[in-house]
């Protein structure tokens, strides 16, 4: 298994996908299974490792391809988005955490919408 | 076979300065396009458009956001027509989803070696809707000299005075800058021409005097430093982005004709001031870019940073605000944050706000990248910074012989248009 010492406490594997425009692409992906039944998978944004779409643009259907491979029912899955840290002193490069809800239309989940976590309460809903 | 080129014309930002420069993006493209075609161009910031049933194929190029919306006003009315109109450049790439609405074909992506098959198609009747190339570069050797013929010469002049013709070395970039969107239009891998090929197309160009839009040239020192020394000879001079800051780079940029650079200014640190002075240590001009709005910045930081411009006596200042443009980081943060409030393609032209900053209002914001222009130029305007500067290079010129005087048969006309006469 590829590991990357810079993301990976939210990161168990890489995770190819066909970004925008059939674009190869890859993410850090670190999946939990949840006391509760849910599924929730965090995907790292890698930055210059990923040849590709970045996770936020193509969120939807990355989450859906993700989510289709844990053969997980969409009610029972949660997708985070995760940036890491790196070291710059602007900001924007701060690690970021955001919850993303989705509508579902029968075949994918559509429409993202973000919700800005804190790394605590990322630790939270892993351990619920 | 006619094939209408068209650059779509777009509103100049408020501050810079009335110079239009002759396009790259069609230049390049028409260099694929198979012999038999006949192109005739028109750049719709310096000459009318008449669109007519003349053309058998309609191509539209387009590099900025701001040109968009007219090149999709102008496919409509093609369409309307019946003819068959293809988008391709950098904003098509950018807009691609919402271009298919107003075209019968994009192309997305490169065009070295691909035109061939697009011109086949359109003579079978078998436009395909979309031409992806996004991941698949050409080899750079096929990047050949752009076809700069297809271009109204003498629409490119200011009162006699030849702008810089446009031209490009590599493409690509390795860094992913939070405002910029090379990584998604030109991949996250640097990619340079062949020097050899980079040498015969400068011999070609009748201009002495050049801007190199590369991203960046300081991606790789020994290609750079091969590149600077075969230009020696040519004696052209040149505008260019950031060099790297190693003396035998920045003596060999210098040799080579480097005359000014554009150094991005982000802070007031010693970093920015010593890069400065390295460059004018060898007589390398510095107009600094400043993005105004990012959210590290407060007024106060502004304010500062305006103060520190003056101080580090920067050739020309060009202000901007951040657009977040479509596959930026910049973009993808903003709409998680939900702070895009202006979604008017017109509007991403770097100088109104179209988000709101983290630091203060949007008006505010306004107001403080005008106090950045106005304060810069206090003391000596623009024109006359960019007079200097123009004197520094005439200077260079007549010293090797390259010299140019400007064209006295033109000197009434600016970009194709009577100067009126002041009284």
């Amino acid at each position: 298994m590829e590991t990357n010492p810079e993301f990976d406490q939210y990161m168990d594997r890489y995770f190819n996908y066909l970004g925008q425009w059939e674009s190869p692409s890859k993410c850090g992906l670190k999946v939990v299974n949840r006391k509760d039944g849910k599924t929730l998978a965090i995907a790292t944004e890698i930055y210059r490792q990923n040849p590709g779409t970045p996770v936020t643009e193509w969120c939807a259907p990355l989450a859906t391809n993700i989510m289709m491979e844990l053969q997980c029912p969409h009610e029972q899955f949660i997708f985070i988005e995760h940036t890491p840290d790196l070291g710059s002193k602007l900001t924007f490069y701060d690690e970021s955490f955001d919850l993303v809800n989705f509508e579902w239309n029968g075949e994918s989940l559509i429409h993202p919408t973000w919700t800005r976590l804190t790394p605590e309460q990322v630790e939270k809903m892993m351990l619920d | 076979m006619k094939f209408k080129l068209i650059y779509p014309r777009w509103e100049k930002l408020e501050g810079q300065t009335i110079f239009n420069l002759p396009p790259h993006g069609p230049v390049v493209m028409a260099a694929a396009i198979p012999h038999h075609v006949e192109i005739d161009f028109t750049d719709e910031n310096v000459e009318e458009l008449v669109i007519d049933e003349s053309p058998d194929f309609v191509g539209i190029s387009m590099m900025l956001t701001t040109q968009v919306k007219r090149g999709w006003e102008i496919a409509d009315q093609y369409r309307k027509l019946g003819k068959k109109v293809i988008f391709g450049g950098i904003s098509t790439m950018l807009h691609a989803e919402e271009t298919m609405l107003h075209a019968d074909s994009v192309f997305l992506g490169e065009v070295e070696g691909r035109l061939d098959l697009v011109f086949q198609d359109f003579h079978k009747n078998d436009l395909k809707k979309i031409y992806n190339f996004m991941s698949k570069p050409p080899d750079m050797g096929l990047i050949g000299p752009a076809k700069r013929d297809i271009l109204k010469k003498d629409l490119y002049y200011h009162k006699g005075f030849r702008m810089v013709d446009l031209f490009h070395a590599s493409r690509g970039c390795i860094y992913d800058c939070y405002p910029c969107a090379v990584r998604y239009l030109g991949g996250r891998n640097f990619r340079p021409r062949p020097i050899d090929r980079v040498v015969e197309e400068l011999s070609q160009m009748d201009n002495n005097r050049l801007f190199i839009v590369d991203n960046s040239l300081a991606l790789d020192t020994q290609w750079e430093k091969d590149l600077f020394k075969a230009m020696i000879p040519l004696k052209k001079k040149w505008v260019s982005h950031t060099i790297e800051d190693k003396d035998e780079v920045l003596d060999l940029a210098a040799q080579a004709g480097a005359w000014y650079v554009y150094q991005a200014v982000f802070d007031t640190s010693d970093y920015i001031k010593n890069r400065i002075k390295q460059y004018h240590e060898y007589g390398i001009a510095v107009e600094g870019t400043i993005l105004l709005g990012l959210d590290n910045q407060t007024e106060d930081d502004i304010k500062r940073l305006v103060d520190f411009l003056l101080e580090i006596e920067l050739d020309l200042a060009e202000f901007t605000v951040l657009a977040p443009f479509p596959h930026t980081k910049a973009y993808s943060d903003l709409l998680k944050q939900g702070r895009i409030f202006d979604t008017d393609w017109n509007h991403y032209n770097a100088g109104k706000v179209v988000y709101h900053p983290k630091h203060m209002s949007a008006e505010r914001l306004s107001e403080l990248y005008q106090y950045a222009w106005d304060t810069f130029y206090k003391d000596e305007p623009q024109t006359m910074k960019m007079f200097n500067l123009i004197n520094k290079v005439v200077s260079r010129e007549i010293a090797d012989g390259t010299y140019t005087p400007r064209r006295r048969d033109i000197a009434d006309l600016s970009f194709g248009k009577k100067v009126p006469k002041v009284a």
